[in-house]
């Protein structure tokens, strides 16, 4: 079957199983390394990408269901010249990027939680983060990026 | 138009192997009587596909799947008068924001809340809750406490179902009807290996009918502990009659501790879902106690 979406504003057409999840559609057809595939079972949050402005674990999203969406990847952030966006800044300011395997995915849920609250607390920072699995930072330096915005 | 590149094999995850393995055929019918009709048509071959959270996780892929993507009327959340009809399609996001208190509503929209992370809560739906075949499924037991019905598609017509009985096979969720009458309180508590993003180790909701500060009637559900969330109503018994406070509730969760067959699994020993029940129960009835009298 043939699905239409977009990914970070560039249509994209093609044909595949639909049950393919999101993330190997993304890295494996469309060449977008960004987005991270760790644990496959939606426990980890590396590969939290933007569906029509909610974040979702792309492990967990079939290709059948972004059809006609708005994707939005972690290489979608920056700007075309490669200047990054504030958000990325203040991570990379704060030390919240260490071995950055998480990383995509954490910007990601945060991108998604600015978007609907563009001043969450420390509590709403945190509670955005729940589902992403980050074993080097300990979250705060995320959580201060935030904060610094 | 960004261009599709050869892709890379060999590509080594098992998850991302299943897609090589078994190619779905995936239905998109944009009527409730199509979607019934093609379930009906291919039986045991075939699933409903809502927020694909569950299906992606499951170690054999269906041959058929129907998506329920085009039924975007299965999402709508109305209030009617003392109910509320929750659409199949809601997500848990949607779903948290029903009440914010302690309301008729609160244990519902609670553990909508409580659920898994934002990124799952975004796609995971009521009717995936209802079907996925899992004890800690959260919204289970808010939807037993609340006496919630389930609307049901079938070949034959609509049907409407009590929440704890045993739907019959070929069955669409269509919505479940959450009553709200004046003078009801319900609320969610459940405890977790870590503090969020995990499956409930034990989750409890429970539901009063309040008559000024005498409990009238009570529901009291569990989720996690068996093999299935149910009712309790050794619990329930323990605080009809009585007034809502935290003697009440300790009372009720050590009846329920008793008579309930709890699972040993990974996460926790059976012993251990029994050890913090009484307290999480104690825990739901505080909270109702405390908003009843903050009310006043």
């Amino acid at each position: 079957m043939t699905y239409a979406f977009r990914v970070n504003g560039e249509e994209v057409e093609l044909e595949a199983d639909g049950l393919r999840p999101l993330v190997d559609v993304l890295r494996e057809d469309l060449g977008l390394m960004g987005t991270k595939a760790g644990c496959f079972e939606g426990r980890c949050g590396a590969c939290t990408v933007i569906v029509d402005d909610r974040p979702v674990v792309s492990c967990l999203y079939p290709l059948a269901l972004a059809s006609g969406c708005d994707v939005r990847t972690v290489e979608g952030l920056a700007a075309a010249d490669g200047t990054l966006n504030p958000l990325q800044e203040a991570i990379l300011d704060t030390g919240g990027v260490q071995c950055g395997i998480s990383t995509p995915g954490v910007l990601m849920a945060l991108t998604a939680l600015l978007e609907r609250n563009p001043s969450p607390s420390e509590d709403e920072i945190r509670a955005a983060l729940a589902g992403n699995v980050c074993r080097c930072t300990g979250y705060q330096k995320i959580v201060d990026a935030v904060l610094a915005l | 138009m960004i261009q599709a590149v050869p892709p890379r094999l060999p590509v080594l995850h098992r998850r991302a192997r299943l897609y090589l393995e078994t190619v779905s055929q995936i239905h998109e019918p944009v009527t409730v009587g199509e979607a019934v009709a093609l379930l009906d048509s291919l039986g045991e071959q075939a699933a409903p596909l809502a927020g694909a959270t569950w299906v992606m996780r499951e170690a054999a892929r269906k041959s058929h799947y129907v998506s329920l993507r085009r039924l975007q009327t299965l999402r709508a959340i109305e209030r009617g008068v003392d109910e509320v009809r929750v659409g199949a399609l809601a997500t848990h996001d949607e779903i948290g924001g029903i009440e914010p208190g302690t309301g008729p509503l609160g244990a519902l929209a609670e553990a909508a809340r409580r659920s898994a992370f934002p990124a799952v809560r975004s796609v995971a739906t009521l009717g995936g809750n209802i079907a996925a075949p899992f004890p800690e499924a959260d919204l289970l037991p808010a939807l037993l406490a609340a006496s919630a019905t389930l609307e049901l598609a079938l070949p034959s017509g609509p049907v409407s179902i009590d929440i704890g009985a045993e739907r019959p096979a070929g069955a669409l969720i269509v919505a479940a009807r959450v009553p709200a009458p004046p003078g009801r309180q319900a609320w969610f508590e459940r405890v977790t290996v870590r503090r969020g993003a995990e499956y409930s180790i034990v989750s409890v909701a429970v539901s009063v009918d309040l008559e000024d500060a005498t409990v009238a009637a009570a529901r009291v559900a569990v989720g996690a502990v068996q093999d299935a969330p149910c009712r309790v109503p050794a619990a329930e018994r323990q605080l009809e009659g009585r007034s809502l406070d935290r003697a009440a509730g300790e009372d009720a969760g050590r009846a329920a501790a008793r008579s309930l067959n709890a699972r040993d699994g990974l996460d926790a020993p059976a012993w251990y879902r029994l050890e913090v029940l009484p307290a999480l129960v104690a825990r739901a009835v505080t909270r109702l106690a405390q908003q009843w009298k903050g009310d006043r």
